[in-house]
């Protein structure tokens, strides 16, 4: 059994968001210590607030000010905090139904313990030191005595100076990628430079990279095939645009490469010619580095060009 | 038990733009939605289910954005179902749709698609770095353009074809005011002088990147007959899929493609779909994709697709218009483009297209394809109720 490959896989990216009229108002509100909520058709007040109504689905537009305290609705402790979580020390998740609201937001309860939280207690916003227009801007509830108060919420305008309408939302995901055994076979093949494909047993064709299995036939590829190391260029295009997780300078010649003896091509970058003299057709080979996982790219081997019959049902 | 017919009885979009900062998510779907419902003249209360289409959540970040948009979209206490088949997915978003109607299980469904393009970077987003690979792909232009110069080996193109299919394109968009793209001062020769982004392919035969979504009503036979607008009715509709790749692939023609029209016109009792169609809406994200599917589709023989574009039969008053709305080419939302594609075919036999409207329109194709020319969805609709 040989080894299976694991690495990690870090995918992030800062997602922007436009706000709209609603959200806009009630970022902006925290920003300037002012909590907004927004009346629904059967009179609840909802917070935060949403742009269409729960129940009836038309427009909500009713901005109405709620309190900054209120009460614990539902809670579950957070013994051990992770990134980007609005504590660094353990907390309570808790919803708080400010008062004037009929909903609860979700946000972190700054408390000693579990013991010290407790379904329809008190508690207040604590705000962060410097506030942006985000959620964050409330840097958690805290514990706080006061009874509820029982008056109504105040019609607002929503209008504030200089109001936030976007915000970034970074997001990241960590995972373990791993290859699996196909792969894991052909990139230890590739470390002694060699290129190996899987035959499927049922329709003979040799898969380069292998999957493992044969995507038509769905079996199992069971027959290991070494490949190459020359092929024919299938046909190409010429990239002269960076994207941007791909560190090579443009133009480069992105190929498509049927390695002889492989029944679908592998794609790759064309080197040791100038890039507007790559063609369909042209017979390459692979060009090493020192410690390069891959061939770095492919050359020309100086071989006539090979036949159009010969590779067009690898198109 | 024969199938219940579906119509097309509300039809709504966006103004489509780069970037639609004045709004959420949210309030643009909702925008769409809205003139859908005007235009079937039913308030939310009528809407019996939404199916709701978009492309990869990495497109805006937003994890099952579904959940998050049931208030805009009147789903509380309904069925709401989310459809992802790539970039094909507006097309199949509208074929779930259609099928529950068809299957009564639904009278009345709202079917949506959208992307908010500004919101993450699509070039990211598909061109993820994979551990153990070689990052070399540059987005879908990459992707796609190698497919291309083959075509042109294959069918012996004149190299000049897709900027014809560029320029005719973003002149119709001119007609359409929802189109992204008015493009007042293009020329051919501005395509053809155009920077070269992906060899074969040119910046002016690539897709705009597109904040927009597209809505429609779809109603069983009650719902047409209380519709105050002439309804589009479905006469066929299919979706295949294959592996993206696999030895035998054909990227030029792809068989799913192929198959799924045969199911659609069979469906919609079509043996001669350049003479029997009079409007097509296709999915041409790269100006050259339009020869390409004129032979998958069967409009043309195979190699012979480039030259009913050069006879200029494709162009708005030719005999088989090929994107009137100015297509992908001029308006890419990309989890909403199948749904336009769809949506637009249905507004021509509607007699509802505006200045983009083929004269006398009876039956029209909408087209999609997604992935690596995997996944395929079309439909065809007509004036008349399906016999």
């Amino acid at each position: 059994m040989s080894e299976v490959l694991t690495a990690p896989l870090v995918v992030e990216f800062p997602f922007t968001r436009s706000l709209g009229p609603v959200q806009s108002a009630f970022l902006t509100g925290l920003r300037e210590g002012t909590v907004l909520g927004v009346r629904a058709g059967d009179g609840r007040i909802v917070v935060p607030p949403t742009e269409y109504d729960p129940v009836t689905a038309e427009e909500t537009r009713e901005l109405v000010e709620v309190a900054p305290a209120g009460t614990v609705t539902t809670w579950a402790w957070n013994p051990a905090p992770r990134r980007g979580q609005p504590l660094a020390t353990p907390f309570a998740w808790v919803l708080v139904r400010l008062d004037g609201a009929d909903t609860a937001l979700l946000h972190a309860l700054d408390a000693p313990g579990p013991d010290a939280v407790r379904t329809g207690m008190r508690v207040r916003i604590r705000w962060a030191a410097e506030r942006t227009g985000a959620i964050t801007d409330i840097a958690c509830f805290e514990p706080h005595d006061q009874p509820p108060d029982e008056g109504q919420p105040a019609a607002h305008d929503g209008h504030f100076a200089a109001p936030v309408t976007g915000i970034t939302t970074p997001a990241r995901l960590d995972y373990t990628y791993a290859p699996g055994r196909a792969q894991s076979r052909y990139l230890q093949a590739l470390g002694g430079r060699k290129t190996i494909g899987e035959r499927c047993p049922s329709c003979r064709k040799v898969y380069v990279p292998p999957r493992g299995a044969c995507p038509t036939c769905g079996v199992a590829t069971d027959t290991q095939v070494e490949v190459g190391p020359r092929g024919t260029v299938t046909t190409f295009c010429i990239v002269n645009i960076k994207a941007r997780n791909v560190d090579i300078e443009v133009p480069y010649v992105y190929a498509h490469i049927a390695l002889d003896g492989a029944d679908l091509a592998l794609h790759a970058r064309i080197g040791g010619i100038p890039y507007d003299q790559v063609r369909m057709g042209l017979r390459v080979e692979p060009v090493w580095t020192e410690d390069g996982r891959y061939p770095d790219h492919y050359r020309p081997t100086g071989e006539p060009d090979a036949d159009y019959d010969s590779y067009k049902e690898l198109i | 038990m024969t199938k219940e017919p579906v119509a097309v009885v509300g039809i709504g979009q966006t103004a489509h733009v780069a970037a639609r900062r004045d709004v959420s998510l949210a309030g643009l779907v909702r925008e769409a939605a809205q003139r859908a419902l005007d235009d079937a003249g039913l308030a939310w209360a009528d809407i019996d289910a939404v199916v709701l289409g978009k492309a990869p959540d990495f497109f805006e970040g937003v994890m099952m954005p579904e959940l998050y948009l049931a208030d805009a979209l009147g789903a509380v206490g309904k069925p709401m179902l989310r459809v992802h088949t790539a970039g094909s997915v507006g097309g199949s978003t509208a074929l779930v749709a259609a099928n529950l109607v068809a299957a009564r299980v639904h009278r009345t469904v709202l079917t949506l698609a959208f992307e908010k393009q500004s919101e993450s970077n699509a070039m990211w987003g598909l061109s993820l770095p994979i551990p153990f690979q070689q990052p070399l792909l540059a987005g879908a232009g990459g992707f796609f353009a190698p497919h291309i110069r083959a075509y042109m080996r294959r069918s012996g193109a004149p190299g000049t074809i897709g900027s014809l299919v560029a320029y005719k394109d973003r002149r119709n968009a001119l007609k359409n005011p929802y189109a992204h793209l008015h493009e007042q001062d293009l020329t051919l020769e501005k395509v053809q002088s155009s920077p070269m982004l992906w060899d074969p392919i040119r910046y002016s035969e690539t897709c705009p990147s597109s904040d927009g979504a597209c809505a429609m009503i779809l109603a069983d036979r009650a719902g047409a007959a209380r519709s105050p607008h002439p309804p589009a009715w479905v006469h066929g509709g299919a979706m295949r899929s294959e592996p993206t790749l696999f030895a035998g692939k054909d990227f030029v023609s792809p068989q799913a493609g192929k198959d799924c029209a045969a199911d659609v016109y069979r469906q919609a009792g079509i043996t001669d779909p350049r003479r029997e169609i009079d409007a097509v809406e296709m999915y041409v994200p790269f100006s050259w994709y339009e020869p390409m599917w004129l032979e998958n589709l069967g409009f043309a023989a195979e190699g012979e697709g480039w030259k009913l574009t050069e006879s200029g039969a494709t162009e708005l008053d030719g005999d088989l218009p090929v994107n009137p709305s100015g297509g992908v080419l001029s308006t890419n939302p990309i989890g909403a483009s199948g749904m336009l594609r769809f949506a637009e075919a249905a507004l021509q036999v509607r007699g509802r297209a505006g200045a983009h409207q083929v004269d006398g329109a009876r039956r029209a194709l909408g087209h999609a394809y997604g992935g690596g020319a995997q996944f395929f969805s079309m439909w065809l609709v007509g004036a008349e109720p399906p016999v």
